[in-house]
């Protein structure tokens, strides 16, 4: 990326050393266009301001899926709604990374290459603004009437001490002079403004920083989720949690040691009107404690509220509800006592869907699919939830007997049955209100729906790159302004002796704004030249009348 | 003429430099990342591992981590701490009912505790994110008949995850007779893979 305005180089300046060199053709003349051309175009391409904005762009565009589509990372159970609702679409999209955007290979290559784009432009930029801001400004040019700017004058002072009282004045002024070897030459240089570049600088710097911060959130981050039914308690520690995404260079020693148990749940909807079931409020109570041992503290999470623990931030995500269930098998042993999370699908109102398992139970593994009608209505003959709010609750269950494939094998998920090696136990789904007790067929043991608690999905995210990326947000901005507001300007003296005077000299100023974007130069340089004429009278010795009326073409009193 | 060709030659080579050290700089970028995440991975050398697994292994005396002291409830409803074992080996296992490799990995672990236990190895479970329902069904399923204490909130778990690198259930530490841990399988254990470590921890004086 190079520089946003004018270029480098400055037309209106004839004496002015090229600093950026013009770039050699795109083509060596007479010669072919061999791997090492297309290597070095190449690359030109990849650090030049177009790829670079192209880049950015790419990659703010490649950011919407991930806040359009539900993502892996913080709302798994999004993803499996998404599977069931469009389960033709989201095996592709999936194959698109669509699904873990920030963790696609082709994200992956749009960063990597304007990281690669702003590294192959800031470090040769920096090299060269480094040196250009050791450089002197150039030498005067031998005609300072044909600049932008310039006034002429005669002065009393013979012209090597105008020239002294020149550079003194505009050395106040805090310009950067250039004196020629031969001091009886009567000239100086001045130039002011090099903040502009560090500006420059500094914002390309700070973009470096924007990106490096983000990869090191990256390495050093992790993100995590966990579902927490009410009255119980987690630790932040792998086992603990649902969904474990760590950085490249986190290991499980590095997960904060914070405790938190959900005390209450509540979730209030709006009861009327057009937006009826609606969420009103949420309010998820926690206490938590930074580490093991440490004072318990309590919290209210909401949706836009995190909390700020121990380096991590705890996001309340989402919620659901938890049918309690007691099985007993044919022995007549509890062999299942607990809330059983339960994830509301697409239908809306909180209808939401759950599985228990209940691998030891005798004389075999009992499984249930079952439905949490929150608000049950029976319309013709099938329930539908009116309500989100858990007013008249029922769960219908489908029960199973056989090999839950729990004993061997993979990892299962919590929400999946797998009935392959199960046989239904009963045809129809059996509906349940709280307090009932289902009897299984053939002694098989007993299911009772004994009541409900709410839970709520937390996201837990430690990025230790975001306050550097804040940080250098801000040294960005800092930078565009100053490069923004900064003139870079030069101004230069020449002093020659005055033939219509022995001892004095005419004096010539001339000046020019390298980038003159916000205007000011013009009234900066009237200044600064009614500023030199007053220092050089000040310093001309005192003289008889006549040798005073010289002529003053350009000032004319 | 001539300054004319100097001044191209001279272009052409200040932009060439610009490309090299720009190269450069972005290869030693790279160059630190590799050797960042090289670093990072590399192993431990007071660590060993154990009958060809990756999974299992031995602490070298001298750098065997103090097993974090808990006192909790067991399933049965009395109270136990670690330190009631002092003077003993202890194989502590992390598990829970509705883990598939924690119900793979019962058997052998019950075959194993009926091994050791005569000969003073004492066995103790950590049952993590369960209910004692659940739990007890499982116990009485698979004839374990070692206590286990209720993790229910993973506090244990969260303790000894800052001693040994617990990435989940199942996972089996051998404690020594003073309370450090020697050696622990991350995983499924194997009847050889414990063997091998008890064998180890259990040898005079462990």
């Amino acid at each position: 990326m190079t520089d946003v305005r004018a270029p480098e180089t400055d037309p209106f300046d004839p004496a002015a050393e090229r600093e950026d060199q013009p770039r050699p053709g795109r083509s060596s003349p007479g010669g072919a266009f061999g791997l090492a051309d297309w290597l070095k175009w190449g690359w030109r391409q990849l650090t030049s301001m177009r790829i670079a904005l192209i880049l950015l762009f790419l990659l703010a565009l490649a950011s919407v899926p991930g806040s359009m589509l539900p993502q892996q990372g913080n709302n798994p159970s999004g993803v499996q709604q998404y599977y069931a609702s469009h389960p033709a679409l989201a095996p592709w999209l999936d194959r698109l990374g669509l699904f873990d955007v920030f963790a696609a290979p082709w994200f992956a290559a749009i960063y990597l290459l304007l990281f690669a784009s702003l590294v192959g432009c800031v470090v040769p930029r920096t090299i060269r603004l480094a040196g250009s801001a050791r450089t002197l400004p150039p030498r005067a040019p031998r005609h300072l009437t044909r600049l932008p700017r310039s006034a002429e004058y005669v002065t009393t002072l013979p012209p090597r001490d105008a020239v002294d009282v020149a550079a003194r004045v505009l050395s106040g002024r805090g310009f950067r002079l250039r004196r020629p070897d031969d001091t009886d030459q009567g000239w100086v240089s001045a130039e002011k403004g090099y903040l502009r570049e560090a500006g420059n600088l500094l914002f390309h710097l700070a973009l470096l920083g924007v990106l490096v911060s983000v990869a090191l959130g990256g390495l050093f981050g992790y993100k995590a989720n966990r579902l927490l039914v009410q009255g119980q308690s987690f630790a932040d520690t792998v086992s603990a949690l649902d969904e474990f995404h760590p950085g490249r260079f986190v290991t499980a020693a590095s997960l904060g040691p914070f405790t938190m148990t959900l005390n209450r749940f509540d979730a209030r909807y709006i009861t009327s009107g057009q937006q009826r079931g609606q969420p009103a409020a949420f309010d998820a109570r926690v206490t938590y404690t930074e580490r093991p041992g440490g004072p318990a503290r309590t919290f209210d999470l909401d949706v836009n509220r995190p909390l700020s623990v121990d380096g991590a931030k705890v996001y309340l995500i989402g919620h659901g509800y938890a049918p309690v269930f007691t099985v007993t098998d044919a022995r007549g042993q509890v062999v299942y006592n607990q809330p059983t999370p339960f994830v509301a699908g697409t239908s809306g109102n909180f209808l939401s869907q759950g599985v228990v398992k209940v691998p030891d139970a005798q004389p075999e593994q009992l499984g249930f699919t079952g439905v949490f009608v929150p608000t049950a209505v029976d319309v013709g003959g099938t329930l539908e939830s009116v309500f989100p709010a858990a007013d008249n609750p029922v769960v219908s269950l489908i029960a199973y007997a056989g090999n839950l494939g729990m004993d061997s094998g993979p990892t299962q998920s919590v929400y999946q049955l797998d009935t392959s090696g199960m046989r239904r136990l009963t045809d129809s789904p059996q509906v349940l209100q709280p307090g009932q007790t289902l009897k299984l067929p053939g002694g098989q043991g007993t299911i009772t729906f004994t009541g409900y608690v709410p839970w709520v999905s937390l996201a837990i995210t430690h990025d230790p790159g975001q306050l550097p990326a804040l940080i250098c947000g801000i040294a960005a901005l800092g930078g565009l302004l100053l490069s923004f507001m900064i003139r870079r300007r030069r101004v230069f003296v020449r002093a020659r002796a005055n033939p219509a005077a022995q001892a004095g000299s005419t004096v010539q100023v001339g000046g020019l704004a390298r980038t003159d974007a916000s205007g000011g130069f013009e009234a900066e340089f009237a200044t600064l030249a009614a500023e030199l004429r007053s220092a050089h009278e000040q310093a001309a010795p005192a003289r008889p009348a006549p040798q005073q009326a010289a002529p003053d073409r350009h000032e004319g009193e | 003429m001539l300054r004319a060709l100097s001044s191209r030659a001279l272009s052409t080579r200040t932009g060439r430099r610009t490309v090299v050290l720009a190269a450069a700089a972005l290869a030693g970028v790279l160059l630190i990342v590799v050797l960042a995440t090289g670093w990072a991975g590399s192993g431990n050398s007071s660590v060993t591992t154990v009958d060809g697994s990756t999974s299992a292994v031995l602490y070298s005396a001298g750098h065997r981590p103090l097993a974090p002291e808990f006192t909790a409830t067991t399933l049965t409803g009395s109270k136990l701490s670690l330190s009631d074992y002092r003077g003993k080996v202890v194989v502590l296992n992390f598990w829970g009912s509705w883990c598939v490799p924690c119900r793979a990995e019962a058997p052998t672990l019950a075959a194993l505790a009926a091994k050791y236990q005569p000969s003073g190895v004492s066995f103790l479970g950590v049952d993590v994110r369960d209910t004692t329902a659940s739990a007890l069904a499982f116990a009485h399923i698979f004839h374990i008949t070692y206590p286990s204490v209720s993790d229910e909130s993973s506090a244990i778990t969260l303790d000894f995850t800052a001693k040994v690198p617990i990435a989940g259930t199942p996972t089996t530490l051998v404690v020594d007779r003073t309370g450090h841990i020697a050696g622990a399988v991350f995983g499924t254990v194997t009847y050889s893979e414990l063997t091998a470590i008890l064998a180890k921890v259990t040898a005079k004086g462990g």
